[in-house]
């Protein structure tokens, strides 16, 4: 019996001790509305017990999570081989077809129709905005960030800076903030377009020279503590930001080509299709970045940064380069939202909002553009669905457990995410047969 | 040919001293390389050479001493302060003890990361495809066909880098190393981990790198055998300073290089 196998039962009480642990912090049942898993009390698993008849403690509830966690682990394992030599012959010819290249633009030309068309089919305007602002604007920023994580493997922890940005940029050019406007009339808002992603771009590069000189871990804390510097700078210095009110209401987008005029207003539509129209060019600016010699010079980094140098590559350019062209997305989706929303408030770029971002990225697939872009609609579509119809007792404090789960099972089935790129797959299987190998143990030549 | 030895010179290192910590691993270290000389550095293990190495190519900034490295067109190059890649570009390349490749990308992408030209920032020109960005890519197209030849991987070159065999390894980083058209090369054990006949084949890979490109080459092996027929001269290292230096019939003959270094290991290096 494997299943009672010491190797299992060993298992079996590490997943006891973890909901041990788990069950003390959390607290009884109801205990605080803040605490993470208020999603015990009064939601799906209360109802599973017959709306409170048999309200069971949490650690019980917790210890039955448990055990059929290691239930459905154990029963899986003996027939792990099996299930996914089955999942691999069923998906034999639609991986097949996906890889034609016919195949792969006429999936393209439907998305395109669907998505040109989709707000025919959305009829409220509530839904559409939220399409805009919830799916729209991340999508953007999950491209951005797929840049600097996915193309040239930073890890950056505060890109809703680039966001803040483009939003502050935008609020500022167009008077709204209480900061003296460096023109006498404000600029119209869609001459912020540009400006706002060049804004962004250069803050990258400020950003990017001095931080971008550590690796890893250490750019990481750094880039987390930019961003809590930038947060701190909005909410403090209410004279020139507004503080932690936001601005003004920023004014809605105007075009004027003289010969037409037009006037982006409350109604969420003609957003839409300005944001389709920029996600669109930046899918497409993208992905001629990712096939150029910069494109290639990013994943020579990303692989191995001292042999990259040994050819030539300066390190340090290419990744500040990474970081302002991220930026450039990032910048865009803060005008973009600023000018729908019609305010601009330090809620915009917390560090939440940077770690979504980088769950979408880590989600869709790190290095995949359409990966990233896909993982952006499903997460932030079943976000915004939970949020709003609040299903089956769904608290909104528990979004991130859910998500946490989401990612851990994504790590052990599909560790390259939901559309890999065929590079970063290479990455991962690489990386799982022969042992990293240290970088000192390299340049002194220790042999692996 | 010691009266060349001022004319014509590639690489001059001058008491070169580099610690880490209380660790000395170059003590001293003087070397000059003539162009288009096969010259290789020998020593027991942890004698300093890939530290030499790593200085020469800009990986590790001794403490002490200087660097010159003489391209053929262009102003003596002062190496020491300079980082890593514009060393590269200024025409000195190398390769790693243990073989770094880029595991994800298949054999042709990885030399053609060699032979791009990374100056400049060629935003504009990645995105824009005019016809110098086309030119520039059909170029290094070209380089790498004729290196995929040169190292003979060219039904290879759709391979990932890590589905080769050991020896193909080695020859694809050499390969890499060489697009960057180079006027020296420094290969750090490039034998290393092959069979014997991988090695025959690296040696006479070797020896075409200097006698048809005509590039200098800067050589560690342990393999005695090997070093012996292919080195036209020889520095010996032993913890961090240079013991010797010579013809490889000189080095083998010197009684301080037996007993430091032959004479310890002679058995294990013979195999
Ligand atoms: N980055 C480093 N940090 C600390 N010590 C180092 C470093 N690099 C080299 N050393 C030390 O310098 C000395 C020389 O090392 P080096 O790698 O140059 O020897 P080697 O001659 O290449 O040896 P091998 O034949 O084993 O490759 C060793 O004592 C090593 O521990
Ligand atoms: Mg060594």
């Amino acid at each position: 019996m494997t299943m009672f196998s010491p190797a299992n039962l060993k298992r079996l009480f590490l997943i006891l001790v973890i909901t041990a642990v788990v069950a003390v912090m959390t607290g009884t049942p109801g205990s605080s509305t803040a605490s993470p898993t208020t999603g015990v009390h009064g939601s799906f698993l209360e109802r599973v017990s017959w709306f409170g008849l048999f309200v069971a403690p949490r650690w019980l509830l917790f210890t039955t999570l448990g055990v059929i966690v290691w239930l459905v682990v154990s029963l899986y394992r003996p027939r792990a081989r099996s299930i996914r030599r089955g999942i691999d012959t069923a998906l034999a010819l639609p991986k097949a077809l996906a890889t034609k290249r016919s195949t792969r633009v006429a999936l393209m030309l439907v998305a395109l129709v669907v998505v040109i068309f989709l707000p025919k089919f959305v009829h409220e305007s509530f839904w559409m905005y939220l399409i805009v602002e919830q799916i729209g604007v991340w999508i953007l920023l999950a491209l951005g960030l797929n840049v600097v994580v996915g193309f040239a493997g930073l890890l950056d922890l505060g890109f809703a800076a680039f966001y803040a940005i483009g939003a502050y940029t935008t609020a500022w050019l167009t008077g709204a903030l209480p900061a003296p406007a460096l023109f006498h009339h404000p600029i119209p808002t869609l001459w912020v377009i540009p400006i706002g992603i060049l804004a962004a771009m250069i803050f990258g590069v400020l950003l990017g020279t001095p931080t971008l000189r550590l690796r890893g871990d250490y750019l990481a804390i750094v880039t987390l503590g930019f961003a809590l510097i930038i947060d701190d700078f909005v909410e403090t210095q209410s004279g020139v930001t507004g503080g932690g009110v936001g601005s003004a209401p920023v004014p809605h987008p105007a075009l004027n080509l003289g010969f037409w005029h037009f006037h982006w207003g409350i109604t969420p539509t003609p957003y839409y299709y300005l944001c389709l129209v920029f996600i669109i060019v930046f899918i497409i600016v993208f992905t001629s970045l990712e096939r150029s010699r910069i494109g290639r010079a990013w994943v020579a980094i990303r692989e191995d940064e001292v042999a990259a140098e040994s050819v030539g590559i300066n390190p340090l350019k290419y990744k500040v380069m990474a970081f302002a062209v991220g930026a450039a997305s990032g910048g865009f989706g803060g005008v973009m939202s600023a000018g729908l929303v019609g305010i601009v408030n330090p809620g915009l770029f917390t560090f939440q909002i940077s770690v979504n971002v980088l769950v979408l990225v880590i989600f869709g697939g790190m290095g995949s553009i359409w990966g990233v872009a896909l993982g952006a609609i499903v997460i932030q579509t079943a976000t915004s669905y939970l949020d709003n119809y609040q299903p089956w007792g769904y608290q909104i404090n528990d979004l991130y457990m859910y998500i946490g789960a989401l990612l851990i099972i994504m790590m052990i089935f599909r560790p390259a995410g939901l559309l890999p790129s065929r590079r970063r797959a290479r990455e991962f299987a690489a990386a799982k047969g022969d042992e990293q190998v240290h970088t000192d143990e390299v340049l002194t030549g220790d042999q692996p | 040919m010691s009266d060349q030895v001022t004319t014509d010179l590639i690489i001059r290192a001058e008491k070169l001293t580099l610690r880490f910590g209380g660790v000395v691993s170059l003590r001293d270290v003087s070397i000059d390389m003539r162009r288009g000389e096969i010259l290789a550095v020998i020593g027991p293990n942890g004698a300093g050479k890939t530290s030499l190495f790593n200085s020469l190519s800009g990986v590790y900034q001794p403490q002490e001493g200087s660097i010159t490295f003489m391209a053929r067109d262009a102003a003596p190059l002062s190496v020491i302060g300079k980082k890593a890649h514009q060393i590269a570009q200024a025409g000195v390349s190398r390769t790693f003890q243990a073989s770094r490749l880029f595991s994800a990308l298949n054999v042709f992408e990885n030399i053609k990361i060699g032979a791009e030209d990374h100056r400049g920032i060629g935003l504009v020109g990645a995105l824009v495809k005019g016809p110098g960005t086309r030119r520039g890519e059909h170029q290094s197209d070209e380089v790498v066909i004729k290196l995929l030849e040169f190292v003979g991987l060219t039904r290879e070159a759709n391979l990932i880098a890590s589905q080769l065999s050991y020896g193909a390894r080695r020859r694809l980083e050499i390969a890499r190393a060489l697009a960057t058209d180079p006027e020296v090369i420094l290969l750090d054990e490039p034998a290393a981990g092959t069979n014997p006949s991988e090695k025959l084949e690296l040696a006479e890979l070797i020896r075409r790198v200097r006698d048809e490109r005509g590039v200098s080459v800067l050589l560690i092996e342990h393999d005695m055998k090997l070093v012996m027929s292919l080195a036209e001269r020889l520095y010996v290292l032993n913890f961090g300073s240079v013991i010797a230096e010579g013809s490889p019939a000189d080095v083998r003959a010197n009684p301080v290089v037996i007993d430091a270094y032959l004479g310890s290991s002679h058995e294990e290096t013979k195999a």
